[in-house]
């Protein structure tokens, strides 16, 4: 008999898991175990975007920063409650990731990548220098939300939060790219010409997964400020756009399980190297080469290959075609230069 | 019945005992050892403030080892990797008190992780002594479980301001980094000028890793500002001295503690004689050459073999010295109460570390420390320049 192990399982048994962690675990587990969930969904909303949609986006930090801060100037500003504010947070991030997806109708792979690096060197900027308004580079201290009538602590109370939007935003993830809008998507980063003469709208299709990606990233952002208590600069910077690439090359492009496995690794990995001193950026950059080198298609590529019943449909370009490979095709076919195509 | 006796004699004996016992534990302390905690970059830009200052804490606590402890105990650091993110700094946290379930902290290498573990640390009621960490609201409002060692920003900033007001100097000017270390600083220099009714001549921005200051420089000599107020990184301070020399314009320069590795800036600048009139703050004025450092030395070589003694080990054994002074302070039947009210009782004490003595005045101010020391750079190497004492 053939051991079963499928991606469905996994993520039921990880997610049970999550679920009694507030029973067993002290504070510092508890608070570890929700900056994995709120990883997951950063990972999830960037894979949406990069490794279904093949849009080479950097931004994904900058709209988590944008959920937070959001989610807490309402709060701090102008006194909303948490649970008014988060929402907004959440879709003030989507908007803001809808309007990406204009210079991304223009630009494709690398400038498309600069173009967004510099929207999110932009965003940094202005968390740090609009006094006013994000309380400049010294950040500010945000109240968590009470759950006294539920006879909770607030860590543990957010917890739950975190966990049951987690469960939310995964299911949604699975069903989004099982969907038409999914295949779409697929079709899109593999030839977009391909994909227009099949009828699929290019500015439709590229708003759509900038704005999901947006309202994941925001929405992880928008729980940032309960979890932590606390908002800064720092917590949205170039290493955590680093951060989430990592997680998603790691666990699988174009895949749902890879963003939480990849997720799952990456932050276990961190808390880990805390004992180790010093050697986390070593550890990080080798695995990080270590994947891009000899395993890029990430976790869940080996995990189809040597697990029987691991039935993920995995949506990554042939070999022959990666994105790079077709964004070059097409700029010669249609003699666009600089980037500038279609 | 006798042995039943002394059976149920024994049980109660036991638990009174245990329950002694348990009424008296505490995190981190045992018959024969103490663990303190210590929390801060150990890797990155910035990792001096934090993993040199830990080195420095060790070697302390290694001395006070090798010295027998503290009323019999060893004391033990466990270090924990911040990397200088807020959510780096609460895992960090979170981790020593539950986790490593240490006695007491004593670091804080960065503020606005710091700043993001307060919370935390103000809720669980652990001793916390910073030894790095300049940012305002870390110590304040005073909260009766956090001491500070260091100064902080709006200390620095006064004593900046006040130094060239004490020098005569008519026009003050102001370059800054608005990066978030230097944001943290420049708005409380900014408040000190409105309290002094100054309006800096010249209100400056330079970069981290800028490498030309002419721009800076031309405009600085423009409105002949006498006193320039640095609110930079050395790398930075180098530049803006080395473009001014070039022009011939030499103001006063009042640097603060991020310059105080005075040779260093005058070889970066590379031009002899250019930090004539420099000076800056400095939270240990000792030079780690100092005849009087030669122990630390020592002891730093022998821990750390390919490091040499800097001015953050000195900044982590001050303040290791400071804690080490309540944890005797506070007897052998030690507990975090007796460890708080101990750092309250330090009056006047004399770490031969920072420029003038350490006095914490809970439940007023648990900022112990309220003098800056100034450094000047003459004949080829730091000297004191004076103490300002601030309240």
């Amino acid at each position: 008999m053939r051991a079963v192990v499928s991606h469905r399982a996994l993520l039921v048994v990880l997610f049970a898991v999550l679920a009694v962690l507030p029973v067993v675990a002290n504070q510092y587990t508890l608070f570890v175990g929700n900056l994995l969930m709120l990883y997951m969904i950063l990972a999830l909303g960037l894979n949406l975007l990069v490794g279904f949609a093949g849009q080479l986006a950097f931004a994904n930090a900058a709209m988590y920063g944008i959920g937070a801060y959001g989610a807490a100037l309402l709060q701090v500003r102008l006194g909303l409650s948490y649970w008014l504010a988060a929402p907004c947070g959440a879709v003030l991030a989507m908007a803001i990731g809808t309007l990406l997806a204009f210079p991304a109708l223009r630009l494709s792979g690398i400038y498309l990548a600069l173009a967004t690096l510099a929207f999110a060197q932009f965003t940094q900027w202005v968390l740090l220098h609009w006094n006013s308004v994000t309380f400049g580079a010294g950040g500010f201290p945000v109240p968590q939300p009470e759950f006294s009538a539920l006879g909770m602590s607030p860590d543990r109370g957010i917890y739950y939060v975190s966990w049951v939007v987690t469960v939310v935003l995964l299911a949604f993830a699975w069903r989004v790219v099982r969907s038409r809008v999914g295949r779409a998507f697929v079709a899109m980063r593999d030839r977009e010409m391909a994909a227009q003469a099949l009828g699929v709208g290019l500015l439709r299709y590229k708003a759509m997964a900038f704005a999901l990606s947006g309202f994941y990233a925001g929405t992880a952002g928008a729980l940032y400020p309960a979890v932590l208590a606390y908002v800064s600069p720092e917590g949205f910077d170039l290493f955590q756009m680093v951060l989430h690439k990592a997680m998603i090359v790691v666990g699988g492009m174009g895949s749902i399980a890879g963003s939480v496995i990849g997720a799952s690794l990456l932050v276990y990995l961190l808390e880990v190297l805390r004992q180790f001193k010093a050697t986390q950026e070593i550890v990080f950059g080798a695995l990080l080469l270590a994947f891009v080198l000899f395993q890029p298609r990430g976790l869940v590529d080996f995990l189809k290959r040597s697990v029987p019943g691991w039935s993920e449909p995995l949506h990554y370009a042939s070999d022959s075609e990666s994105a790079f490979d077709v964004a070059v095709a097409d700029e010669l076919v249609t003699g666009s230069r600089g980037g500038a195509d279609r | 019945m006798k042995s039943f006796r002394f059976v149920l004699n024994l049980t109660v004996a036991t638990l009174i005992g245990g329950l002694v016992a348990v009424g008296h534990a505490e995190d981190g302390v045992t018959k024969d050892e103490i663990k303190i905690g210590s929390f801060g970059p150990l890797a990155g830009p910035v990792y001096m403030y934090g993993k040199l200052a830990m080195n420095g804490l060790e070697a302390l606590f290694d001395k006070v080892n090798q010295e027998g402890g503290i009323h019999g105990r060893k004391l033990k650091l466990v270090r924990e990797d911040d990397a200088c993110k807020p959510e780096g700094g609460i895992a960090a946290v979170k981790k020593l008190i539950y986790d490593d379930k240490v006695f007491a902290i004593n670091g804080g290498g960065c503020s606005n992780s710091t700043l993001a573990a307060r919370p935390e640390i103000v809720k669980a009621g652990i001793p916390f002594v910073v030894n790095s960490a300049v940012a305002d609201g870390i110590s304040s409002p005073p909260t009766p479980n956090i001491f500070t060692t260091q100064l902080t920003a709006t200390i620095e900033s006064r004593a900046q301001l006040k130094y060239a007001l004490e020098q005569k100097a008519k026009k003050v000017a102001l370059v800054a980094q608005h990066d978030a270390w230097g944001r943290s600083r420049y708005e409380p220099m900014m408040t000190a000028l409105k309290e002094q009714s100054i309006k800096p001549v010249s209100d400056e921005e330079m970069t981290i890793d800028q490498n030309d200051g002419t721009a800076q420089a031309l405009k600085l000599m423009q409105t002949g500002a006498d006193a320039v107020l640095l609110i930079v990184y050395p790398k930075p301070a180098a530049v803006l001295i080395r473009d001014s020399l070039k022009l011939g314009y030499k103001p006063l320069w009042i640097g603060q503690t991020a310059i105080q590795d005075l040779p260093q800036l005058q070889e970066q600048v590379g031009i002899p004689g250019a930090l004539e009139k420099f000076v800056s703050i400095a939270t240990i004025p000792a030079h780690p050459d100092d005849p009087e450092m030669a122990e630390w030395r020592e002891r730093i070589k022998k821990l750390f073999p390919n490091d040499a003694l800097s001015v953050f080990n000195l900044m982590g054994i001050g303040s290791g010295m400071v804690v080490v002074e309540a944890l005797k302070r506070a007897g052998a039947d030690l507990t975090r109460e007796k460890f708080l009210k101990a750092m309250g009782s330090i009056k006047n004490f004399k770490t031969g570390m920072y420029p003038g003595p350490i006095t914490c005045k809970p439940p007023a101010s648990n900022q112990c420390n309220q003098s800056v020391g100034w450094i000047k750079f003459g004949d080829g190497k730091p000297k004191s320049a004076g103490v300002t004492t601030l309240d």
